[in-house]
């Protein structure tokens, strides 16, 4: 054992720790095992109790000796407050369950209302029930932007005209942006970016529109197409649209401005902090005609970066030990044992194979629309979350896959 | 436990054929259980020691600190608290009784009920939620839950348990429907097809090659040569598992059959006319193999599989009566 080793301790036992001491009050944020919930530790723990962005000692991670302490006695003083939220968010689940609602993961939507109940009220008191049936009013409730007032806003013939001028104007103006000889290279980013990503070079990345200069050449026949990203030749101006389904939404550009909108708006979770609705469908077709039909260079360096690292998925591997393209390709080839262990069919059924044959396009289609997703949300992606959006997007792709050849046999079992 | 270092850090003895790993794929490892080996520690294969390291502690205790620095020789200490090392178990058992359990009326190895399966993996999966690879796993796992019937006594804990967990993730669980568990007949008797039998025999399955519980796990199946009428017809049966599924062929040597068919017996059948020199082929290419197209292409089989199976065959007919195992091998009938 090197003395390196020996002077960090891994945060997670350090959380596991300090979690135990708080015993049962804290039951309600914890799974079976006694440990917090992953969402305990993504929505309260990190960033409201440790905070890594004021406090960088304590980033998820290998936690060093001396810091140890202080991680633990942190979680103690927030034993209280911890203990309320838990005691809250019992009461909001027991409201929830009186008032019949099962939109959404009561986890992700309630955590944070949780905390803050606990923090201005402390433990629920003989008032805590209006205040949770409030809070499920504004959370549940009809206010902010929904799939009917999209659909009343651009089917309204008041709006209708100006919208569909504006998309060809908008579409109209698209002028081939000008593009730097040589886009910055994102291979020295993509080394790294797993274990240390470089913020400087992302944001030279960043700065040098390497995002913008990958979507040269979108346009040209077949182009958008081998990206998995549209069905035709040619990706071609999106219809205003009016309706929506989840099931059998075409590909990205293929999509209506509707159909751009359907999905986020669907989800209790995304839709809170959303623009009303005009700004969103003004802002949608905007997005539409710029590179990669996304707005933010930030999320199209990520399509590039995606679209760089996921090129060993299907050619022969070209990434560096380490890399992002080589970390990607070592998920993919795990997953064919994977495939042999679980007795997942080793030969795809006709409806799932072409999913099977173009895994790199199905990757860049999910990707567009995760960075679409986080742009509406107003949540971009920062270098050190670059790894874990460009690996989930894959694991993402390949369960999905998994559930999809299951059901086909399913299917196939009952016929 | 030895500790070999390549592009994976491998921990302990990984075991080889499919078919006896219990699988949980966890936050940057994966970890296997061999189930015939009955070890509780398990074997683990690194690909990301960064994440690996926030819970390897959990199964390797304070070992897991050598496993990740530079020891090629570690013993595994007791973590302390087992809830989670026994929960990935657990979760890991269930992932192979789901793939591998051995149904079979011919070796009184009964069914598995699909639906405790699922509800109880779905509990499983949530205890150790924090290490796992997929943080969607427990509302993936609850997707495949159907309402469960909690008038069975047996059952009424976990019940109750699935029921508050998808309330917990706000899963809509799904309405149980008709049982679709169907009573399989046992193959007895012959068959009715007249002609004269020039040569037959009979084969295991190899269940890689099939979809779990389409075949009777341990029922040979059989071919025979038939001369009928002055032509030479190869005929194939196979006994089904607890699901079976629609399509299945048999390649026996070059040729190939579509098993369609359903004797009176209940078995699988299939025939195809055959040129009478299939009567000249060599002994050791007279090899039935079964498959289920557009799940596994036919492969040659592996010599030391049927002993393979028979002893997961007695493995799964021991677990129906042991207390330690999953409540859904218990409730296995």
């Amino acid at each position: 054992m090197t003395t390196a080793r020996a002077a960090t301790l891994p945060r997670g036992a350090l959380v596991a720790r300090a979690w135990a001491g708080l015993g049962d009050a804290v039951a309600p944020l914890s799974n079976p095992a006694g440990r917090p919930l992953t969402r305990t530790v993504k929505l309260i723990l990190d960033p409201l109790v440790l905070r890594p962005v004021l406090h960088p000692e304590f980033a998820a991670g290998a936690i060093a000796v001396e810091h140890a302490d202080a991680l633990v006695s942190r979680i103690a003083d927030a034993g209280p407050v911890l203990a309320a939220t838990a005691s809250w968010f019992a009461v909001l689940k027991r409201e929830r369950r009186r008032r019949w609602i099962t939109d959404g993961n009561p986890q992700d939507l309630y955590f944070q209302r949780c905390f803050e109940l606990a923090t201005a009220h402390g433990e629920p008191g003989p008032d805590a029930a209006d205040v949770a049936a409030d809070v499920l009013a504004e959370v549940h409730g009809r206010e902010g932007p929904t799939v009917a007032a999209l659909r009343d806003h651009v089917t309204d013939p008041a709006n209708a005209t100006e919208l569909t001028e504006l998309l060809a104007s908008a579409w109209a103006a698209r002028a081939p942006e000008p593009v730097p000889h040589t886009p910055p290279a994102t291979s020295a980013f993509l080394a790294t970016c797993a274990v240390a990503p470089d913020r400087a070079l992302f944001d030279a990345l960043v700065a040098g529109r390497a995002g913008t200069a990958g979507a040269a050449g979108l346009d040209r026949p077949g182009v958008a197409l081998a990206h998995g990203l549209t069905s035709r030749d040619v990706p071609v101006r999106p219809e205003l649209g009016r309706d929506a389904s989840k099931a059998n939404l075409p590909r990205p550009f293929d999509r209506s401005i509707v159909q751009r909108l359907f999905a986020p708006l669907t989800n209790a979770f995304q839709r809170a902090g959303l623009a009303d609705v005009p700004t969103l469908v003004r802002r949608e077709i905007a997005r539409s005609a710029g590179p990669w039909q996304l707005a933010a260079e930030e999320s199209r360096l990520v399509v590039v970066l995606g679209r760089d690292a996921s090129a060993d998925l299907v050619g022969p591997p070209a990434g560096e030990p380490g890399s992002a393209a080589a970390r990607l390709r070592s998920r993919w080839e795990r997953e064919a044992y994977v495939h042999r262990v679980l007795r997942v069919p080793s030969a795809a059924p006709p409806e799932v194979r072409a999913d099977v044959r173009g895994v790199r396009e199905a990757y860049l289609r999910r990707l567009w629309v995760r960075l679409h997703g986080r742009e509406l949300r107003h949540d971009p992606v920062t270098p050190d979350q670059v790894w874990d959006v460009l690996d989930g997007v894959l694991r993402s792709v390949i369960l999905d896959q998994r559930d999809r050849l299951r059901s086909a046999l399913e299917r196939e079992a009952v016929a | 436990m030895r500790v070999t270092r390549a592009a994976d850090v491998v921990v302990g003895d990984w075991p080889t054929s499919p078919e006896v790993v219990a699988l949980l794929e966890c936050s940057g490892a994966l970890l296997a259980w061999d189930v015939l080996a009955d070890d509780p520690v398990p074997a683990a294969r690194v690909h990301d020691p960064g994440r690996a390291a926030e819970w390897l502690w959990e199964i390797y205790g304070d070992a897991a600190d050598a496993i990740l620095g530079d020891a090629e020789e570690v013993a595994a200490t007791d973590p302390g608290d087992r809830h989670v090392r026994d929960a990935c178990r657990r979760a890991a058992q269930l992932n192979w009784a789901g793939a591998w359990w051995p149904a079979s009326v011919t070796a009184g190895v009964p069914a598995l009920d699909p639906a405790v399966l699922h509800a109880e993996l779905a509990v499983a999966l949530s205890t150790v939620e924090h290490l796992l690879d997929d943080p969607d796993a427990v509302e993936r796992a609850l997707a495949s839950v159907v309402e469960p019937d909690a008038s069975e006594p047996a059952l009424t804990a976990l019940a109750e348990r699935v029921v508050a967990l998808a309330e917990d993730y706000g899963v809509v669980l799904r309405p149980a429907e008709v049982p679709v568990r169907s009573g399989y007949a046992l193959a007895a008797g012959g068959s009715a097809l007249a002609g004269t039998t020039a040569l037959s025999g009979s084969s295991t399955v190899d269940w890689a090659l099939v979809p779990h519980g389409a075949v009777d796990a341990a029922a040979p199946a059989t071919w025979a040569v038939v001369r009928r009428q002055g032509r030479t017809v190869l005929e194939v049966s196979v006994v089904p598992g607890p699901t079976p599924t629609a399509r299945l062929a048999a390649r026996f040597g070059e040729v190939d059959v579509t098993l369609d068919g359903v004797d009176e017996a209940g078995r699988i059948t299939g025939s195809t006319p055959v040129s009478a020199a299939v009567l000249l082929l060599p002994p050791d290419r007279r090899v039935l193999t079964v498959h289920a197209p557009g799940f596994a292409e036919p492969a040659a089989p592996d010599p030391d599989a049927a002993a393979r199976r028979d002893a997961i065959i007695a493995y799964a007919r021991a677990r129906t009566s042991s207390p330690t195992a999953t409540l859904t091998e218990r409730t296995a009938r």
